[in-house]
């Protein structure tokens, strides 16, 4: 730990890290563009320079120093002195901001960005109300550079945030800088596409309305957007992000920081994964069969009727010809409550974990990085939560089957009541698993749209999508992340920890935390789940 | 005052003065032979003490420099900036062109002194013919065994490459010079690290300039004594002085630093006066970049602390251009503002924009459309910019607002005039034009 002095304060920071981030994490807004902590200092936007005190080149003494320096550049050094608060400091930032909106096209009315901008924001403390530039602005041009972004160069600031980002976390290095001086425009290399995996990030850190993701643009003003933080659950690294909706609906994915996990990036695979949330195929409301009757009967009863079936079912069949399919894409309270349920009315009932759907290879970033080098991975195996199923199942006991032995299985009749849940966010029954269903004396099937399960099954439950539950996943390296729900589901839908909550015996309403101290008491890993850090609140 | 005997210079006009036969004959790679038999620290040492000031604009002593490299490295890059940009500035031009072996043989003194392997010339793109001459002379040493390994049959190996720049004025700034050496875009780099602790390729690397480099085998062979007693005390050694503009004799010259301007202009051997009918009216006496002087303030000396007593930045490059009484100091204004609007970088914020503004302001007022405010932003914009101490990664914002602050200062009175007779709503039409 050093202690540094800013602005008459001492401040308490931690050593090797610039005098810009240990201000920002003291809780100092000091300006900023061209620095961002992930990323390499390249000192060039000029705003968060500061004036420090240096030993007089002929006395010795402490003064302050006549040459502002950049604090993103300067390391702490214990017993160090600075300033952002005197006239110098403010008088340049102001300079600055006077020379960055001078060819700037002020076209905020029709900037996706506004409302989360920097350059407004700073403008607004530091800009004049009118340009003194009466020439002509230059004017770059709106650029395709790839198939999901835009680069709108004439509102570009040049901090090479994007240019970074390709070069050392992508590594793929398809942005750079060309022409010189005032006509410097970030551009792709020629016969180039930004086009890599990671790439929606440089919209993120484009601190200007610069870079625009194709898919939001001209969606929503951002002041309209309400967050919630959440797990991404595309893959089973688990990355933290934000769901930034309005009027129930999600209109896009932003990454949260993520020391242990994703930094500050997310891939894109799980940025845009989330359009199915608003497939116009969806369930929304209990179906319950028998023979040819089928009802769509009032939540409040649907409790009672599953666990009367069910007791049906153990009492003509017995209890070891109960099997539950446990969905990778659960979160680890909602399968748990569904175990409970089904051990009591059945406590041999098998417990299947759901297929583990696997595309590819795991993709590591830099590319070609390895080992410590890598800053980002995509793993291939596409869910959230295949850790967490297999701990409850594990913990829970009793006999277990694997899914392709499951569904052989059931297709000679071994079991005559089921529960699968689905939930998958893409199609996930193939010809084989969707004949089973027609074995069953029972089945509940939980599921997102209609598949051949759904359609054979005696009782279909809506499922939510992960938007619209809370929970945790258990990611790949073991650590426990809750997410909250952002919106609600579909009307006519009951959110699926509510209805599995009711089902199980509770009385009330769901909530993680509840069950999660439930589950406490079986397995401790759940006492404590990870939280990722808030940042500090004036770093971009 | 005794004629100064030319020593950078000595060579020019003799025939056949590339070849190495030549060189030779006239005394040249003894030098190198006495530095090589010294211990490289004696070399250092003795440059040091000549006070060998850098040639190439700042005037860093350059033993000091070479002082800076890390005791324990254990390669040393040595880059010679022969990217000579600075407008109106041909010295290194005529040193390549006419001595290139007093350059190779000052490369390998200094390659020795700094214990580096590798010599990278960095030449600037637009030499072409001076790159072929250059290349020749290098390859005639290393057939001499003069570079490559065991030179001079000694232990010391030095390699020398050319590398030629792609015409920016940005990388004759040390570390912009390195960027573009290793490939990359010439954006000068964040310090610390300096050059010669971290320089090209991750290495420790010493950076000078040519002329500084052809001053390094005269310091060694004639002794720093010699040498500092050239000149006044902080200003050692020979310097070569470009004039250009209306004047009898443009062209470069040779003088210790204790000429005047008005001397550079004047003498025969040099300037020799003015065109006939022409007179002073302004002289940017070190390259554009240090600032402008008036007919009146001629009397300057021509050495490292002189120019700062005229509001200028420094010595600069030594080169003078002279703009005589008919020529319109607005046109000047926007010649000089185009520069450094086309060469900054762009990376730092301050000089990206403000040096383009100040060219769109002074273009303005050129076409005849200025206000007297423009003089005001102008003065307000070139100090927003950073002027000594910078507020940029580079030195070049204070070069490009050192010319216009002191041309609008010094020339204000005609400024103003010529704005105020204007044809009447001129301003008007060219702004909304503008929109």
């Amino acid at each position: 730990m050093a202690k540094i002095i800013i602005d008459n304060q001492e401040v308490e920071c931690r050593d090797g890290i610039s005098v810009l981030q240990a201000a920002l994490e003291a809780g100092f807004d000091v300006p900023h563009y061209c620095y961002h902590p992930s990323l390499s200092v390249v000192a060039s936007c000029r705003l968060c320079l500061m004036e420090m005190k240096m030993p007089h080149p002929k006395t010795q003494e402490l003064v302050w120093s006549p040459k502002l320096v950049p604090s993103c550049q300067t390391p702490v050094k214990d017993g160090m002195e600075v300033r952002f608060d005197s006239e110098v400091v403010q008088k340049n930032v102001k300079a600055c901001m006077e020379f960055l909106l001078l060819n700037h096209p002020l076209d905020c009315p029709v900037c996706d960005q506004a409302g989360e901008c920097l350059l407004q924001d700073y403008s607004y403390r530091f800009g004049n109300a009118e340009s003194r530039m009466v020439d002509r602005k230059i004017s770059n041009p709106k650029k395709d550079i790839g198939p999901k972004t835009l680069m709108y160069s004439d509102r570009c600031i040049l901090c090479t945030r994007c240019v970074r980002f390709t070069e050392e976390i992508s590594g793929t290095g398809e942005l750079c800088v060309v022409n010189r001086g005032s006509n410097n425009e970030i551009d792709v290399f020629p016969g180039r596409s930004l086009d890599n995996p990671l790439q929606g990030n440089v919209v993120d850190l484009c601190p200007v309305g610069s870079l625009i993701d194709k898919d939001f643009l001209f969606k929503q003003r951002v002041w309209l957007l309400e967050s919630t933080p959440s797990i991404c659950p595309g893959c089973a690294t688990g990355c933290s992000i934000r769901i930034d909706h309005a009027d129930n609906r999600v209109y896009r994915l932003k990454p949260r920081y993520n020391p242990k996990v994703n930094d500050r990036w997310i891939c894109d695979e799980g940025r845009f994964g989330w359009k199915y949330v608003h497939d116009k195929r969806r369930i929304v409301s209990p179906i319950v069969r028998r023979g040819l009757e089928q009802t769509t009967p009032n939540w409040a009863e649907i409790p009672e009727i599953i666990r009367f079936r069910f007791e049906e079912q153990v009492r003509e069949q017995g209890a070891d010809k109960v099997a539950v399919v446990l969905s990778p894409f659960m979160a680890c309270e909602e399968a748990f409550l569904l175990i409970r349920f089904i051990r009591r009315v059945a406590p041999m009932a098998t417990l299947v974990p759901g297929p583990v759907p696997l595309e590819g290879d795991d993709q590591h970033f830099p590319v070609g990085a390895t080992g410590d080098a890598v800053k980002f991975t995509i793993l291939s195996e596409k869910c959230p939560n295949r850790r967490g199923i297999e701990l409850l199942m594990k913990v829970s006991g009793g006999p277990a089957l694997e899914f392709d032995e499951f569904v052989e299985r059931s297709g000679k009749g071994e079991f005559s009541a089921g529960w699968i849940v689905g939930g998958y966010p893409k199609s996930w029954v193939d010809k084989g698993t969707g004949k089973i269903a027609g074995n069953f004396e029972l089945l509940v099937v939980q599921d997102i749209v209609e598949n051949d399960l759904t359609a054979g099954a005696t009782i279909v439950l809506p499922a939510c999508a992960w938007v619209e539950r809370e929970g945790s996943f258990v990611n790949a390296a073991g650590l426990v992340q809750p997410f909250d729900r952002a919106i609600d589901p579909p009307d006519g839908t009951l959110r699926d920890g509510q209805y599995l909550y009711e089902i199980a015996g509770y009385g009330g309403l769901y909530s993680q935390e509840r069950v999660r101290e439930m589950m406490a008491e079986l397995l401790p890993t759940f006492s404590e789940v990870y939280e990722a850090p808030e940042p500090p609140v004036h770093a971009h | 005052m005794a004629a100064f005997e030319p020593i950078l210079l000595r060579n020019v006009g003799v025939e056949n003065s590339t070849s190495l036969k030549v060189y030779e004959s006239r005394g040249g790679y003894r030098a190198v032979r006495k530095a090589l038999k010294m211990a490289p620290d004696e070399v250092v040492k003795e440059v040091k003490k000549a006070n060998l000031r850098g040639r190439g604009g700042a005037g860093f002593p350059a033993g000091v420099k070479w002082g800076f490299l890390p005791k324990d490295r254990t390669v040393t890059l040595l880059c010679v900036n022969a990217d000579e940009s600075e407008p109106p500035t041909f010295s290194n031009r005529v040193l390549m062109e006419n001595d290139p072996h007093q350059l190779i043989e000052g490369t390998i003194i200094t390659a020795y002194a700094t214990q580096a392997q590798t010599a990278y010339i960095y030449m600037r793109g637009e030499f072409h013919e001076q790159f072929h001459i250059l290349q020749k002379a290098i390859d005639e040493a290393y057939a001499a065994g003069y570079l490559g390994k065991k030179v001079f049959r000694s232990d010391f190996s030095v390699d020398c490459y050319i590398h030629r720049g792609g015409g920016a004025y940005v990388c004759g700034e040390e570390t912009g010079l390195i960027e573009s050496l290793e490939g990359k875009r010439g954006w000068p780099r964040i310090k610390p690290p300096f050059p010669a602790v971290e320089g090209a390729f991750h290495r420790p690397t010493v950076v000078n300039n040519v002329e500084t480099l052809s001053c390094v085998p005269h310091i060694i062979e004639r002794g720093a004594d010699w040498f500092a007693g050239i000149g006044p005390a902080h200003s050692t050694g020979p310097k070569l002085f470009c004039i250009s503009g209306p004047v009898n004799y443009p062209g470069c010259y040779e003088a210790a630093m204790d000429i005047t301007m008005r001397e550079l202009i004047e003498r025969d051997g040099m300037g020799g006066g003015m065109l006939p009918g022409k007179a002073v009216k302004a002289v940017f006496p070190g390259g554009v970049s240090m600032g402008v002087l008036t007919a009146d303030e001629l009397d300057m000396k021509m050495d490292f602390d002189d120019p700062a007593n005229y509001g200028l930045l420094g010595l600069g490059t030594a080169a003078a251009v002279v703009v005589d009484q008919d020529t319109d100091i607005r046109v000047v204004l926007k010649n000089v503002a185009r520069f450094f609007g086309t060469e900054s970088c762009g990376q730092c914020t301050q000089c990206r924009e403000g040096t383009a503004w100040m060219y769109k302001i002074a273009t303005r007022i050129a076409n005849g459309a200025g206000r007297i405010e423009d003089l005001d932003i102008l003065l307000e914009t070139a100090r927003n910019m950073g002027m000594m101490p910078g507020l940029s990664i580079c030195g070049l914002p204070d070069g490009a607002t050192y010319p216009i602050e002191t041309i609008v200062k010094k020339f204000r009175g005609e400024l103003e005039e010529a704005i105020r007779s204007q044809p009447r709503g001129r301003v008007e039409k060219v702004l909304s034009a503008a929109g």
